[in-house]
């Protein structure tokens, strides 16, 4: 059974876009949950990845990516609260941890930990689409003219995500095949080997790459077919999705404190960009005359 | 005098932190057109040779270089692999480590893209490289859905599709079967004679291909140990390192017979000025027990104590995300307790898969597959099952240091799992997935291994070998996937022969490898009439024979 973050063809208007367009889209999702601390916003951010992913036919990616994001974000949430002493209301007192000495635990910190988690688990879900989605080979030729000189690089941004996912499916059969008396391996430890395995098979691919030429000559730019209107599409909503983001930041629509206390930015304004961003990420997939309002027809007596 | 394509002048290499150097004082001339097997143990430096000569040492692995190395002309010194690639072309030992597409075809086309050919300049080279490595059928597949076989077909393809002037091959028969292992090393060949291309190839499984080679190089701790013709090697071989030596030398150094045979041609034609035995012209096809048939021992133990694995009429569909195949077609097979068995078969004749229903992790669509005793499997890749940060930490409490006492790493508790050897990683993925599958603290009814062998020396085989011996003593079943026909003969007491799904022969492994073109070992091949399998057993046959001859 192939990993559900492995790519496959897929039909769809994703299918027909180029590989910049597609960056472009996801890249901008992505940099908008990446920038937002107000969770409003992040929410609507996440909306629009789930949005593109359902409707890519990546469920399966974001499925996958949800389940390793959860216990990640856990992660994140505890040891955030443990780790930031700040925040005014205290919901336990004095707790008593080995090495960390008496601790408290801040609504606050709580909440900080959830936010930065949130940005995490919509990054990662963002790239698990595109994972899956996006064909790795056009990502490759697109970075040629871009890192011709590093092959690790343009590895390690094509490739790292088809790598994992090709790893996936390996590392968690052998987590089933281990014996009842070995210690269990948990979704973190299989992030990290996932991770660690990618990145080190990435430096061999990169090595490969050199040796087929990759960074000798002349950029050249693979034949590609010229830009159709679904990439034009896909690169408009990016650039619409990144400038709502790049908005709500500039006039403190995204507005975000975590301390002393919880000061949340909830204007008309963060609620516009919190929606408009799922609405953006669905239109490149909208069947163009969904987009039109239907011809009225004339009765004829 | 033409210049060599590659000339190392006292090269020596060193990588980033090693106490050692990898490569001393190489003095080594590659001529065009040449075809030269380079052999070694494991971690003797043959890997970081090749990485020389394409210019990854020193250029992407880092570390210090010294002495001088030029490769078609340039001084790799100041030239790297991006400069060598258009004329060296490196099949590395890990094929999935060098894929780079998402499809075959795509892997094939991109490093003529990067040289600005045309689309049909594309099209063609892509269509004859396939054409001559047979695997035209693969083009259109996800690279990720290949077995190790067909992925290491492509990543040789991917190699040669530019037509390089040299290329270099790291093991590339490791994973695959014996046909496909000679019919790599018959092309090889047919490159170099018809197409000149110079082959640089490290082996470690030298009987398949040192035939083949004009020339063999012996590297021994990072030093050119020997550099001369293959007969001589093997002659070489015999007095400083028999574990290099082909199992047909071994057998004639056994048996004291001189010249050393490069070929089971020649070791036949050795025999016969002799006037002792040696193979018909034709195979023996051996009649192998037929699968569900069990001798009368068998039966006996069967009514005595319950099989360690028992299939009946399994049948299993794998759906890649493509197109649902049927992979095993109704295998019916029966191990006993303390069974050592062989299981081999082509490429995707089902060895993995039946490996892995016994395990439980695939689910047959018709038959049954049962292990009572519970069941042990080793994938072929040991760093999948490593996860944590400490070796201690993967196999807890007393009984997880036990365990690690039981594969010989009690000392490694504290170490990363990084940072142990090929084989130690190994043993430890074998005490985490055997960890508590046995009933009341003994070994797993039955224990799978899948290709253990890969990029092993003779000596680490036999260690493991040995190993699995012990476990097949405490009473498990130890089943073994191997392409290796040597060590199967060396290792087994039977052996399953799967083709198309199906079991299409079980029996001794004595009888199993002596009876066939390809599932035959050097010296079944060079005796025939199934006399022996292994060198020791057939270095006693000659000697009977010697002595009869000379009564």
């Amino acid at each position: 059974m192939r990993s559900a973050l492995a790519y496959s063809p897929r039909p769809g208007p994703l299918r027909d876009a180029s590989a910049l367009a597609a960056i472009t889209y996801f890249g901008s999702l992505a940099a908008v949950a990446l920038a937002s601390t107000n969770p409003i916003v992040l929410a609507g951010a996440g909306a629009g990845v789930a949005v593109a992913g359902i409707s890519a036919g990546a469920g399966r990616a974001l499925g996958t990516a949800a389940r390793y994001g959860l216990v990640l974000g856990l992660a994140f949430v505890a040891v955030n609260a443990v780790a930031s002493q700040r925040g005014e209301t205290v919901l336990v007192r004095g707790w008593e941890l080995p090495v960390l000495g008496r601790i408290d635990i801040s609504l606050e910190a709580l909440v900080e930990g959830a936010v930065l988690a949130g940005r995490v688990v919509v990054v990662l879900l963002a790239f698990a689409v595109l994972s899956a989605s996006v064909d790795p080979d056009r990502l490759l030729r697109l970075m040629r003219p871009v890192a011709r000189r590093s092959a690790l690089t343009a590895t390690l941004i094509a490739r790292l995500a088809p790598l994992a996912a090709r790893d996936h499916a390996r590392v968690r059969e052998a987590a089933v095949l281990r014996g009842p008396a070995a210690a269990p391996v948990g979704a973190v430890a299989t992030l990290r080997r996932l991770v660690a395995g990618a990145l080190d098979r990435s430096v061999d691919v990169a090595a490969t790459l050199e040796l087929r030429g990759y960074a000798a000559g002349p950029p050249r730019r693979a034949a590609q077919p010229p830009a159709g209107r679904r990439s034009w599409r896909f690169a408009a909503a990016g650039v619409a999705i990144a400038g709502v983001g790049a908005v709500a930041l500039a006039t403190g629509a995204a507005g975000f404190e975590a301390y002393p206390t919880i000061e949340l930015e909830a204007t008309g304004a963060t609620m516009g960009a919190a929606l408009a961003l799922p609405v953006l990420a669905a239109l490149p997939f909208a069947r163009p005359g969904a987009l039109r309002p239907p011809r009225r027809g004339v009765a004829h007596a | 005098m033409p210049e060599p394509l590659a000339l190392a002048d006292r090269f020596s290499y060193r990588y980033p932190g090693a106490a050692r150097a990898a490569l001393r004082e190489i003095d080594l001339r590659v001529d065009a057109g040449e075809f030269i097997v380079v052999a070694g143990r494991s971690g003797s430096g043959k890997s970081t040779l090749l990485h020389a000569l394409c210019g990854l040492v020193p250029h992407y692995h880092g570390g210090e270089a010294s002495g001088a190395l030029r490769v078609v002309g340039r001084d790799v010194a100041d030239q790297g692999p991006a400069d060598l690639g258009a004329d060296v072309g490196l099949v590395a030992q890990d094929p999935e480590a060098q894929v780079v597409g998402a499809t075959v075809r795509g892997e094939l086309e991109l490093p003529l893209e990067i040289r600005g050919e045309t689309a049909t300049a594309r099209a063609r080279a892509v269509e004859e490289v396939a054409l001559a490595l047979a695997i035209p059928e693969l083009l259109d597949r996800a690279t990720d859905t290949l077995s190790g076989g067909e992925l290491q077909r492509v990543a040789l393809a991917a190699a040669l599709v530019t037509r390089p002037r040299m290329v270099l091959l790291d093991e590339p028969t490791s994973q695959l079967d014996p046909v496909a292992g000679d019919e790599l090393v018959g092309l090889l060949r047919r490159l170099n004679e018809e197409w000149g291309t110079t082959v640089v190839l490290a082996e470690h499984r030298l009987e398949r291909c040192l035939s083949a080679g004009d020339r063999a190089v012996a590297v021994s701790d990072g030093a050119v140990a020997f550099d001369g013709r293959p007969a001589d090697f093997l002659a070489w071989a015999a007095g400083f390192d028999p574990a290099l030596a082909t199992p047909a030398a071994r057998m004639f150094d056994l048996a004291g017979i001189e010249p050393m045979p490069a070929s089971v041609k020649e070791a036949r034609a050795v025999l016969a000025t002799r006037g002792l035995p040696g193979a018909p012209a034709r195979p023996v096809a051996r009649p192998a027990s037929p699968p569900a048939r069990l001798g009368r021992v068998a039966l006996r133990s069967r009514r005595r104590e319950p099989a360690a694995l028992d299939a009946t009429g399994l049948w299993v569909e794998l759906d890649d995300g493509e197109a649902p195949r049927e992979v095993l077609r109704g295998v019916d097979l029966r191990l006993e307790p303390g069974e050592r068995v062989a299981l081999m078969g082509r490429n995707g004749a089902g060895k993995s898969t039946l490996m892995r229903a016994a395990a439980g992790v695939v689910e047959p669509v018709r038959g049954r597959v049962a292990p009572p005793g519970g069941c042990a499997l080793l994938t072929q890749s040991p760093m999948d099952f490593l996860a944590h940060e400490r070796v201690g930490d993967e196999l807890p409490g007393a009984a997880g240091a036990a365990a690690l006492e039981a594969v010989g790493l009690g000392w490694a508790a504290e170490r990363h799992p990084r940072d142990l050897s090929g084989g130690e990683r190994q043993r430890l993925a074998l005490a985490i997935v055997m960890a508590g599958r046995g009933i009341g603290g003994t070994a797993p009814a039955l224990v799978c291994l899948d290709e253990p062998t890969r990029g092993m020396d003779r000596q680490r085989k036999g260690e493991l070998s040995a190993r699995l011996g012990s476990l097949a003593t405490a009473g498990s079943a130890v089943l073994v996937a191997t392409h290796d026909v040597e060590f199967a003969a060396g290792y087994a007491t039977r052996a399953v022969l799967l083709g198309g799904g199906r079991v299409i022969a079980d029996g001794p492994a004595s009888e199993v490898l002596a009876g066939g073109w390809y599932f035959a070992t050097e010296v079944a091949r060079v005796l025939g009439d199934g006399a022996a399998t292994t060198p020791e057993e057939g270095a006693e046959v000659l000697r009977a024979a010697l002595s009869e001859a000379g009564a």
